[in-house]
């Protein structure tokens, strides 16, 4: 199973695509791919921004932890 | 008056007491004469024994009193007392029958200083984390950016836990929070917050750690003065945000986390972005994407417009080029033409079905045929004999 990323690796990533299109050296396909992750990541994180409720767990025994 | 009859039968070698007669009577006289008492005087020869007992003698200028604190009551103090150290004890004066020896069972120790033995105890764990390192400022690892997991190691029912929660929930829902109840004060906290760091190491994904007090103000800090639990927020395997101590008052946990936070809220604050701000930073980004990918495709366009402009350049320089060849080539096709021969005084005989004459033989006598010279024709005529 693939693991998701992180909120910081996601956002870390659109970093990146960001400046890389803002630089000069790509040839347009490229650019393209890029944007189109770039979109996606951000539909992906702003879904994720507008989750509504923490999550709240307790912690008792060590088998709680095994998930 | 029981005593006095004893002391006069022992008068004689007859009626000789046994050592342990003796030493019994002693403890009985000393310890129905001298009821519990409050002794202040200087430390001196402390030992600790195997057993946990402590040994150690009370001076003052001319007197020395010799003491026992049994591990069972010294176990409720912070430390030990150290040699030269001025304290009060509370013990009661007895005789230690098998050495014959007079001495004080101490149940209560004080030091005569302000923050007495609890600050002695702080001091002495305080430079033992020193020595080992742990409260070198280069030691504090960052906070993460975007914590998605933070562990709380705090007393279940606490409000500390109550206002963490809610400063999470509001300012970044995303993140899940494991609570590890513990104990923070009395029996048992020590060994309860030891484990609960211990059980950090085996949370997957685990950001960030908040250890935070049971919530009101006059709480015993003790548990989060003990070395052990030092140790083990120095030894946790990820940054440990302590929402402990006072503010008039730092515990060690507090000078050996990795950032200190004056209340459980700050600190839950401390661990977390606020999503207002994050999605005002992803909004920006979305922009800047768009603009970024705009401009390449601008870009793009402008080079697609530069590349015609150049191919339709180099056409035309390559039509220049053929017309050129061509009209050199038009010139040594000219160069090649009859009339150019006639010009120079060449002419060229036609009979008149246009034929070129060329032998003597085709020219009978009274031929008329047709001569060309450079600018026209002339009729001539072969003469008829």
């Amino acid at each position: 199973m693939a693991k998701e990323p992180t909120f910081a690796q996601q956002l870390e990533r659109l970093e990146e695509i960001v400046r890389r299109l803002e630089s000069q050296e790509l040839d347009l396909d490229e650019a393209l791919k890029l944007f189109e992750e770039g979109v996606e990541g951000l539909r992906v994180m702003r879904e994720r921004l507008s989750s509504a409720e923490a999550i709240v767990k307790q912690v008792l025994r060590t088998e709680d932890l095994d998930q | 008056m029981g005593f006095e009859l004893d002391l006069f039968v022992a008068a004689s070698a007859e009626g000789a007491w046994t050592v342990a007669e003796v030493t019994r009577r002693a403890r009985a006289v000393v310890e129905a004469g001298l009821p519990p008492l409050w002794v202040r005087g200087e430390v001196s020869g402390f030992k600790r024994w195997r057993s946990g007992h402590w040994y150690f003698a009370l001076r003052d200028g001319t007197a020395q009193l010799r003491c026992v604190m049994f591990a069972r009551d010294n176990l409720r103090l912070p430390t030990a007392p150290v040699d030269g150290m001025q304290v009060f004890v509370f013990g009661r004066p007895t005789v230690w029958e098998e050495k014959g020896e007079f001495r004080l069972t101490v149940l209560e120790l004080l030091s005569t200083e302000g923050g007495g033995l609890w600050q002695l105890a702080f001091e002495k764990a305080k430079a033992a984390l020193v020595r080992a390192g742990l409260l070198d400022p280069a030691r504090k690892r960052r906070l993460p950016a975007y914590a998605q997991r933070i562990a709380v190691i705090t007393s279940a029912d606490a409000a500390a836990l109550r206002d963490i929660v809610a400063v999470v929930a509001r300012r970044w829902p995303l993140a899940e929070l494991l609570v590890l109840p513990t104990r923070v004060q009395g029996e048992g906290a020590v060994a309860e917050l030891c484990a609960a760091f211990r059980l950090l190491g085996r949370v997957r994904g685990l950001d960030v750690a908040i250890v935070g007090r049971g919530g009101g103000s006059k709480e015993d800090l003790g548990a989060f003065n003990n070395e052990r639990v030092a140790r083990a927020v120095a030894a946790a395997p990820v940054p440990v945000i302590s929402a402990v101590g006072h503010e008039t008052d730092v515990t060690l946990c507090d000078l050996v986390a990795d950032f200190r936070a004056s209340t459980p809220s700050a600190a839950a604050a401390a661990a977390t972005p606020d999503r207002e701000e994050v999605l005002d930073h992803v909004a920006h980004l979305g922009a800047r994407l768009g603009r970024g990918v705009a401009s390449r495709v601008d870009r793009g366009a402008q080079r697609l417009e530069r590349t015609l402009d150049r191919l339709r350049g180099m056409m035309a320089l390559r039509l220049e080029r053929h017309r050129h060849q061509l009209a050199s080539t038009s010139g040594r096709l000219d160069a090649l033409s009859p009339l150019k021969i006639l010009e120079r005084g060449y002419s060229l005989a036609r009979d008149a079905r246009g034929r070129v004459l060329r032998r003597v033989t085709q020219f009978p006598a009274g031929l008329a045929f047709r001569l060309r010279v450079s600018d026209g024709e002339v009729s001539a005529r072969v003469p008829e004999s």
